[in-house]
């Protein structure tokens, strides 16, 4: 078990010293007190959950006081790792939608990748601007000793949760200013700066513009994220766009404007692919621009993530990153993954439904801690349950042992107490690779919880990486 | 600037000032209530109910006008389109899509408003809260004017105030229309209890009530009280005052101005008319027919100003 505060039982790390100082001269009034300032400032500004339900109150997500922090050299190798594996995730992307040597070496079987629904065939022979398909990359990782990080997925798609990476500093910054003063802690508000030159240096073939013209797509204030896309668009001051705002006239789109038609060259999307272009993906559709597709591919507007992206982050294809970091770059993977089972194969099902009191068992289309099961915490009727559901339709699990997250001190009820965490790292990459200078932990609130998600009772708070 | 959000920013201040005047209304109804009612006269919250537009709605609902009814409708329900609580849910919805269009403190004001009215509506309110909640409404709309002072002043500034000032335009000259008899001079009723009564109604919901008696010097007359409300400029809720403030806010618009001057040529003769007319001739002419004229030219406005810059 590994905690990262605390060495032993009465030794603290020392990163950690300044936290420990500071939590033992808080009183419980304190902790009341900011605690409950902390929750009206972020539905002040309204980052919430939406529901579905409109009568009742949006929902905010527990915010734990204490940061978790890394020390720079720590996250000097993570900084590699994620750079790494989000280079070669992109590299795997330009190659099975062009040459697909990978498969020509007999790495990755063909199936796996042309019969996943993720692949996308009318991305084939196409190439987006700097062969970047996925500028933002979020990578979930767990602590499990002082250097064992493990990947538990790559989010290649719309990564969330970047704004309550910066959020979640806001109001530490707001409310406990001293600490700042007496800890080095590297700042990350510039990722939207970032965020945007980076979408800037994909500007399509056709663009004439020095500064290109972005915009971020969302399908509205319904959708759960909805609040990062406006804090997006605003730190970016881009316009936050819905499908009907835009349109395709000749070889370009545009944007719907006072003035009247406006070009938009770069389109940062929050919508899934079925929503992108109804004339070419799902044709029921009613959000969607018809005929993006085509102006993408005439190189008249570029859009990030590029559609079928979805196939990089696949559980199936999950379990081939390492081997893509040795093909495409060369190297040797900095982070490891998690060991993983492809219910799939026959050989690994037998071994997971042998051994599944041991195992997590994960939908393969899962998200949000949805549809999983913990073995060592489940009863035998759930366990006999997933065997059924193993057994009927094996290609949809992927199973892994389950890992002995880190635990990170948490304020429950006033007092300080273990809780797991992971971490999920924002990457950038356009005309350059970079990591964000931190990113969102999550934290399993309920005491034993291995399950991080917000959906599950999970709780954030602020990471500190300490500037050299 | 997305046409989609020069119709939100439009429409966030028109439902914020629609907040404050049925708040305003509200608060009428409570002081009349407060009086002894004079014989023969009508129920105060009906007049409060046909001056907020709601009252077929209300009776739609309930059977006898009764005040904790009547504040209900105005103030929480959900079914009344005007209620303090749908227009401040309303502006709120559309601050949300736009909240990048105007500053962080706007964007506060409002979230904060609503948060708070929701846990208003939680508590409910007890009868003589109602000072309180219209107190509160006006508070939270001057925190959301005040804030519009720090904005760019660029085109979404431009159609917040163009929404604003078609909204007070149309609340007044309504107000004026349901109360129009008032200031007809009826020998028989002049200087009565019913008229004193009226007229601070009239001026108290059009939040004119001490700067009336601060711009003119004498009795109250219908008369006065006519030029006040239609022709004076200097009172910012007279309908010369909506109508030269939609015609700057609309002239400083720097998009397509080919669709600034077609909505301008629409909008000139009535400016004209209004800032060189007497308030004689208007009430020679018939007080009702000029407001209700008025309000149509304000609505032609208004659908002139979607269908060119919203669609």
């Amino acid at each position: 078990m590994f905690n990262e505060m605390y060495q032993s039982e009465s030794v603290i790390r020392n990163h950690y010293n300044n936290i420990n100082d500071w939590l033992d001269q808080m009183t419980s009034k304190v902790i009341l007190e900011k605690n409950a300032e902390a929750e009206t400032h972020f539905r002040n500004i309204g980052i919430t959950f939406s529901t579905n339900n409109e009568t009742s109150r949006e929902r905010i997500i527990p915010f734990d006081l204490i940061p978790r922090i890394f020390t720079y050299t720590e996250w000097l190798r993570l900084e590699r790792g994620v750079i790494q594996r989000a280079k070669a995730l992109n590299a795997f992307l330009a190659d099975i939608y062009n040459q697909g040597e990978i498969i020509k070496a007999n790495i990755i079987p063909k199936e796996i990748i042309y019969k996943k629904k993720s692949f996308e065939p009318s991305m084939f022979g196409f190439s987006p601007p700097r062969d970047i398909y996925s500028p933002i990359i979020g990578i979930d990782l767990v602590r499990t000793g002082p250097n064992d990080y493990f990947v538990l997925e790559d989010n290649c798609r719309t990564p969330s949760g970047v704004s309550y990476m910066l959020e979640n500093r806001e109001i530490m910054m707001r409310m406990f200013p001293d600490l700042f003063h007496n800890n080095r802690v590297t700042p990350i508000d510039d990722y939207p700066t970032r965020l945007l030159q980076t979408l800037m240096s994909l500007a399509p073939i056709k663009c004439e513009n020095p500064e290109p013209v972005c915009v971020l797509l969302t399908p509205g204030p319904l959708n759960s994220a909805y609040y990062e896309h406006s804090f997006l668009s605003d730190q970016m001051g881009i316009e936050m766009v819905e499908s009907t705002d835009l349109f395709v006239e000749g070889k370009y789109l545009y944007m719907k404007t006072v003035d009247g038609p406006k070009r938009v060259d770069v389109v940062y999307r929050r919508i899934d692919d079925d929503f992108l272009d109804p004339l070419c993906f799902n044709p029921q559709s009613v959000i969607g621009i018809p005929g993006i597709m085509d102006v993408y591919r005439t190189g008249g507007v570029n859009i990030c993530s590029a559609p079928g992206v979805g196939i990089a982050d696949d559980k199936a294809i999950y379990i081939y990153v390492p081997e893509m970091i040795k093909f495409y770059l060369g190297e040797q993977p900095i982070l490891d993954n998690v060991e993983t089972w492809n219910c799939e194969k026959e050989q690994e099902l037998k071994y997971v439904l042998d051994n599944i009191n041991k195992l997590v068992v994960k939908e393969v289309d899962g998200s949000g801690g949805y549809g999983m099961l913990i073995g060592p915490k489940s009863s035998k009727s759930t366990i006999d349950e997933f065997k059924t559901k193993l057994s009927t339709n094996p290609k949809g699990y992927i199973a892994q042992p389950l890992l002995d997250l880190s635990f990170s001190p948490t304020l429950i009820k006033n007092q300080v107490e273990g809780r797991r965490v992971d971490l999920r790292p924002f990457c950038l990459i356009g005309e350059q690779a970079q990591l964000s200078s931190g990113g969102l932990t999550r934290v399993a609130m309920n005491e034993g919880s291995f399950v991080v998600n917000s959906s599950q009772g999970g709780g954030v708070k602020d990471t500190w990486v300490l500037a050299e | 600037m997305l046409s989609r959000t020069a119709e939100y920013l439009y429409w966030i201040s028109r439902y914020m000032e629609r907040a404050e005047t049925t708040a305003r209304l509200l608060d009428v109804g409570y002081r009349m209530s407060l009086f002894p009612n004079p014989s023969g006269y009508n129920n105060e919250w009906e007049s409060v109910l046909s001056a907020a537009g709601a009252i077929e709605g209300y009776k739609n609902k309930y059977d006898t006008i009764e005040q904790k009814n009547v504040e209900d409708y105005l103030f929480f329900d959900e079914s009344n389109p005007s209620s303090v609580y749908n227009c401040i849910l309303n502006a709120r919805n559309n601050a949300l899509v736009v909240r990048t269009s105007f500053t962080p403190e706007s964007w506060l004001a409002i979230n904060k408003t609503y948060q708070e009215i929701l846990n208003l509506k939680e508590k409910k309110f007890i009868k003589s809260d109602l000072p309180d909640l219209t107190e509160w409404t006006i508070e939270q709309v001057n925190l959301f004017r005040g804030s519009l002072s720090s904005l760019l002043r660029n085109d979404g500034y431009n159609f917040l105030f163009l929404g604003l000032f078609i909204e007070r335009a149309d609340n007044s000259a309504r107000l004026l229309d349901v109360k129009y008899f008032v200031l007809l001079p009826k020998p028989q009723y002049v200087g009565g209890n019913i008229d004193n009564m009226q007229w601070s109604i009239l001026l108290r919901s059009l939040s004119s009530f001490r700067a009336f008696r601060w711009a003119y010097d004498g009795n109250i007359t219908a008369t006065k009280i006519a030029d006040f409300l239609v022709l004076n400029n200097n009172c910012p809720r007279s309908l010369s005052f909506c109508i030269q403030n939609i015609v700057k806010h609309l002239t400083n618009l720097t998009c397509s101005p080919e669709k600034v001057g077609r909505i301008y040529n629409n909008l000139k003769d009535l400016n004209t008319k209004i800032q060189e007319e007497k308030i004689e001739t208007i009430v020679e002419y018939g007080l009702h027919q000029f407001v209700t004229q008025f309000i149509r030219k304000i609505s032609s406005v208004d659908n002139e100003i979607h269908k060119e810059f919203f669609n």
